[in-house]
């Protein structure tokens, strides 16, 4: 499976009377927008808003980041399942507005959490302090139940985010990056002396809140199965997460998958870059352990010699995350885990609620409860009230000046466990 | 749905009890979180299994007030089971210590009783022997 990625990099964002995109500019034309995302019955009123990098603009509670991209050639379409029919997406050539993104909000409970600052301190622990934000505020009816009203919010921000790519269709890209994966035995024959390594991409899968979609699949009702790593990159999977902020992996992030562009950057000449088990992390234990034994399956089958692991998520993943470990060293393959750290605000208590022998070789995201320092903002989108009741946020976390004290789990994105941040740590 | 006694259930989350105590063996716990994941121990010391994970879902120990735990009824000591509630006990500990819940309003409380109640049936729906 072969794509091409068209890279449109987008440099700043406008309202404008004609949708499109013009010298690095992306017009966005309201009422269109309006028109396109509008007619839900669940939700009284959408406002559009912008937030720029480097601004005094902080964004809360974010719902959900995504990037606007559109198929250009080949089967599918962007989000596929959803939006567009089940075809199997991840070939052909794709656009992509580099530098642009949806960001939706909205309070579908009273604690959510999710804080994007666009200038300050906390703009260096977030990737979408760096792009140019579409935010959507969405407004729900009275009495609206939760997952009713999450459901409303994440077909919003697709919507808008297809639209918006829409745009990018028949603009030349600025730069042209190609993805392939020849299928499995032609792989093998192509690169016979290279270790075959494969990607194990845990998806958040517990409950209200706590939801992925695969093809418009919830994931919890799926066994691990086996994706080319293309097919992410044209949306087969989305996130209905909204909970733990700095961890959750939002749609932006299932596209822009860093473990997948790197695994790619040294296929072929390091390792064979076979393909990606997907699997999920669903509440009970024998889901968890069926799971678990169908990674380690595949993972065999593939003959595999390593693969990496990555996390989405805190607590009872850290058990799917062992099993995960634990049982595919069983089967005498190399094992490398990506997860993010709890361990307290000095950084010296146990990191992961589970632990294997077998997790020798583990890489952080971060300490998701180190205590930061938000100054006020300018311009709030969204809602300031939930600073109090936010994960990582306390008893007057928000002090009457609008500035916010928290731990970093308030932080859209800052311990990625697919490594989509700049935070990490280094044994001396 | 006829009793099931099956399985075992503990909880301090109000929606919980009143949705499933007539259908299972439901045990309300006074208490906080950690005291239902106390009470939990006990039972898996006296030979019940953890069926659902105590941490279940991303919601922090220190953050929510509620937890429901769902147990199978049994008799020997399920060594998987005590390991992954005495971890479990100590994240809780370790998040209330640095940060314990705070007193959260009305309509909050009834949220975090939401989410609980949704990821407990989430976990209900995936037993096969239940309908």
């Amino acid at each position: 499976m072969r794509l091409e990625l068209g890279k449109i990099f987008i440099k700043n964002i406008e309202f404008g009377g004609q949708t499109k995109v013009e010298n690095g500019t992306l017009y966005v034309n309201k009422d269109e927008l309006l028109q396109e995302i509008g007619g839900d019955s669940r939700l009284t009123k959408i406002e559009l808003d912008i937030a720029k990098p480097g601004e005094e603009t902080r964004i809360m509670p974010v719902k959900d980041v995504i990037e606007p991209r559109v198929k250009v050639e080949g089967p599918g379409g962007i989000f596929p399942g959803v939006l567009s029919k089940v075809d199997v997406v991840g070939s052909g050539k794709t656009n992509v507005l580099k530098g642009a993104a949806v960001v939706t909000t909205g309070k579908i409970v009273g604690f959510q959490e999710g804080i994007i600052d666009m200038s300050g301190p906390g703009a260096d622990y977030t990737p979408f302090s760096k792009t140019n934000n579409l935010v959507i505020v969405c407004t729900p009816i009275e009495n609206l139940q939760q997952h009713e009203h999450e459901h409303a919010v994440r077909m919003v921000g697709l919507k808008a985010a297809a639209y918006l790519g829409e745009a990018g269709k028949n603009v030349k890209p600025d730069e042209v990056k190609v993805y392939e994966t020849l299928p499995f035995v032609e792989g093998l024959k192509m690169y016979p002396e290279l270790p075959r390594v494969a990607y194990v991409y845990m998806l958040q899968t517990q409950g209200l809140l706590h939801d992925t979609y695969v093809y418009g699949v919830d994931a919890k009702r799926i066994v691990p199965t086996l994706m080319y790593p293309t097919e992410m990159m044209d949306g087969a999977i989305l996130s209905g997460n909204c909970v733990s902020a700095c961890d959750k992996n939002p749609t932006y992030n299932h596209v822009n998958n860093p473990v997948i562009e790197d695994l790619y950057e040294r296929h072929g000449v390091d390792f064979n870059f076979v393909g990606v088990i997907i699997t999920n992390e669903n509440v009970t234990l024998m889901d968890k352990e069926r799971s678990s034994n169908w990674t380690a399956k595949l993972a065999e089958y593939l003959n595999l010699d390593a693969v990496i692991i990555s996390e989405e998520g805190f607590g009872n993943p850290d058990t799917d995350l062992m099993m995960n470990c634990k049982k595919i060293t069983a089967k005498g393959i190399k094992t490398v885990l990506i997860t993010d750290e709890y361990a307290g605000r000095d950084g010296a208590s146990q990191s992961l609620a589970d632990a294997d022998k077998a997790a020798d070789a583990v890489v952080t995201g971060g300490n998701a409860n180190e205590v930061i320092e938000l100054p006020a903002m300018k311009k709030v989108i969204g809602y300031l009230e939930p600073a109090d009741i936010i994960a990582g946020g306390f008893d007057g976390s928000l002090r009457p000046d609008g500035s916010i004290v928290a731990e970093l789990q308030v932080i859209t994105g800052a311990t990625s466990e697919i490594g989509f941040n700049k935070l990490s740590a280094t044994q001396y | 749905m006829a009793m099931n006694n099956k399985y075992l259930i503990i909880t301090n989350n109000p929606s919980v009890w009143e949705s499933y105590n007539s259908k299972f063996c439901t045990e309300f716990v006074e208490g906080a979180y950690i005291d239902v994941l106390v009470k939990v121990r006990n039972k898996i010391h006296e030979g019940s299994q953890l069926i659902t994970h105590p941490l279940m879902g991303s919601v922090k120990p220190n953050e929510t007030p509620y937890r429901s735990i769902i147990l199978q009824n049994g008799s020997n000591t399920d060594m998987q089971s005590v390991e992954i509630i005495e971890s479990s006990i100590e994240s809780c500990l370790r998040f209330q210590k640095d940060r314990p819940t705070p007193n959260w309003s009305d309509k909050v409380l009834k949220d975090f009783q939401f989410v609980d109640i949704r990821l407990f049936e989430s976990a209900i729906s995936s037993l096969p022997d239940i309908i």
